[in-house]
């Protein structure tokens, strides 16, 4: 378990991390969303004792990072993929790593296998795509095979397959009892590998629940609604206390009144439905609904910029 | 490439039981330093740059003996001679020292190396030790081969030994070339205090690698100390300058290879030997010191 109690991080008039309270509990992915510049690294390296909070504390089961004995063996952490010496061969630098906690040499093949990296243990890492150097930085991370684990980005530069892979590694590593914090801009992704969620914007807490509660609570149901009668239908409809706008298709997006509702007033009505589907937000469309204010770099269409 | 999802467990441990210290750091700093090219490269330029130097200018300066005027033959140092290299392998050992420090800073893997402890002090000492241990050695070896290297030198010129109580007076009367052994007096600590020079540089620019976190700027730092600093004292007033030249680290280096008791032109102006090495220590450990304390309290 990660439990960061009012963390506060300033670098220089930049508040990067402001009053950041959350917990990552055990045996599930939890997925650590907010956009660039949000303060998701400074957070992860704030975990690692590597920047040192202004103020509040960050625990790893229930220990600060610098009460860690065998540090490598309680807590894992890919941070950055390319944070790594060219000239120095994969197996050298796992070795070197394992050597700093008295880990047997044997785990650092076991650990190249397991990433699938092998095949080019011997090959210098100035050598190796993002996506090969991601791949070592999740083999750094389950070195010690530790019990809380923390990665940045993990899946940049990784093909499908590599994504894919890393999805069921995390899953399987929460399955067997581990802290699984996981960091990402890309929501979708987080979507389908994680259970619960820290959102931050801004340095500060948006929400800490768990993706379903996150879409519903964000959320107002909305039914997408087609009908050959349509300008009748919403009429009836707003009558009935719903706010109606225009779908795809000719179709009408109605909030406020939830399906069966709709269908009685359509029936009432005496008005034929050809469709009446409940519309499930994506993560992404919350996330982005949430966080539009709390984005620091915007970018902007050309029209925008030249109007 | 792979298709495996959880990762096999390692033997059970007991996390409450010692702690990852020093002896895990030495280990691992030598797997990184032993494992990158450019240490060899380095090492080999402080070998072959010390018996290369000593056997070129030993034997240039030899083949020139008997046209030498008095106050040159006066200067006439077997010693300094064989020790030539040291001037270049100052600023190797120097690259050396600081980029085992500041490649980790360029490249970010200072974070996953101080990620291995809770005491950040046992990675800069475990640089320290690693690090100046194989120079030490290294210059140790070279110091001692060079000074042999230019012994046969002046010996296959016909140089002969002075005999024992010789003055300087003897050294400039004296026909054949003056061929010095490593038991003459002072000889030995010359040769030795050679490697110990370098050992303290070593030191000296790991420690500017952890203040300064950067490549450049620890190397011109390391290279402004031993070049730039003489230069500006040398602009300032004489009067001035004579009161500190003999504390510049690069006058400590030349202080601590003299033969003092040959009686050479700087005699008087530097230090003896031993305070230089001792001097030069107390730097050592105040630059060490100054690295410890923004290492423990600067964020990574």
């Amino acid at each position: 378990m990660i439990t960061a109690s009012g963390i506060t991080k300033t670098y220089g008039s930049t508040r990067a991390v402001d009053d950041l309270s959350f917990e990552v509990q055990a045996g599930v992915v939890t997925g650590f969303l907010g956009p660039n510049g949000s303060g998701k690294s400074t957070t992860m390296r704030m975990v690692m004792g590597l920047d040192r909070p202004d103020s509040g504390v960050v625990t790893i089961d229930g220990k600060r990072f610098g009460d860690l004995r065998w540090p490598l063996r309680e807590v894992g952490a890919l941070l950055e993929a390319k944070a790594l010496h060219p000239g120095r061969s994969a197996y050298n630098h796992l070795l070197a790593l394992a050597q700093t906690n008295s880990i047997p040499k044997a785990r650092v093949d076991q650990v190249l296998e397991l990433v699938g990296l092998e095949a080019v243990a011997k090959r210098k890492v100035g050598k190796f795509s993002l996506g090969m150097s991601q791949r070592l930085g999740i083999a750094s991370a389950l070195l010690g095979d530790p019990g809380v684990l923390l990665f940045d980005e993990p899946i940049n530069g990784l093909d499908p397959e590599g994504i894919l892979w890393v999805r069921n590694l995390l899953k399987g590593l929460a399955g067997e009892g581990r802290t699984i914090f996981v960091s990402s801009h890309l929501m979708s992704e987080m979507a389908l590998t994680a259970t619960d969620l820290v959102v931050i914007g801004r340095g500060q807490l948006i929400a800490d629940t768990t993706v379903e509660d996150f879409i519903a609570s964000n959320t107002e149901a909305t039914v997408l609604v087609r009908s050959p009668g349509a300008d009748a239908l919403g009429a009836a409809l707003v009558e009935a206390g719903g706010r109606v706008a225009a779908g795809p298709d000719g179709g009408l997006l109605v909030t406020g009144l939830d399906a069966t509702r709709i269908g009685d007033v359509a029936h009432a009505q005496g008005i034929a439905l050809h469709e009446l589907s409940p519309q499930q937000a994506s993560l992404e469309e919350v996330f982005m609904d949430m966080t539009s204010d709390m984005v620091d770099y915007h970018g902007h269409s050309p029209l925008e910029v030249s109007s | 490439m792979t298709t495996a999802t959880a990762p096999a467990h390692i033997a059970p441990f007991a996390l409450d039981h010692g702690r990852a210290g020093l002896r895990n750091q030495v280990r691992s700093e030598w797997t990184k330093l032993r494992s990158v090219r450019s240490t060899w490269i380095c090492l080999v330029i402080i070998v072959a740059a010390g018996i290369g130097l000593s056997a070129l200018v030993t034997n240039i300066e030899a083949g020139r003996w008997a046209h030498l005027g008095f106050a040159d033959r006066a200067q006439f140092d077997p010693v300094r001679m064989s020790q030539t290299g040291e001037f270049l392998s100052q600023f190797v050992v120097g690259v050396l020292g600081a980029m085992i420090v500041t490649s980790e800073y360029a490249t970010g893997s200072i974070r996953t190396t101080l990620a291995t402890t809770s005491r950040r002090t046992t990675v800069l000492s475990a640089k320290l030790l690693v690090i100046g241990t194989v120079i030490f050695l290294v210059s140790e070896v070279t110091a001692f081969a060079s000074f042999f290297v230019g012994r046969a030198v002046l010996l296959a010129h016909g140089g002969k030994a002075l005999p024992a109580g010789s003055s300087i007076v003897d050294q400039v009367r004296s026909a054949t070339i003056p061929v010095v052994s490593i038991t003459d007096n002072g000889a030995l600590r010359a040769v030795f205090l050679c490697g110990v020079y370098l050992l303290l540089l070593t030191l000296i620019a790991c420690g500017l690698g952890f203040i300064l976190r950067h490549t450049a700027g620890a190397i011109s730092a390391f290279v402004g100390i031993l070049l730039v600093l003489p230069l500006i004292v040398n602009i300032l007033p004489s009067s001035f300058s004579a009161s500190f030249e003999k504390f510049l680290p690069s006058n400590l280096g030349l202080a601590m290879i003299l033969v003092t008791s040959r009686k050479t032109d700087f005699a008087g102006i530097l230090l003896t030997p031993w305070a230089a090495a001792g001097l030069l220590a107390l730097y050592t450990v105040a630059v060490v010191v100054l690295a410890g304390w923004l290492l423990v309290r600067r964020d990574a």
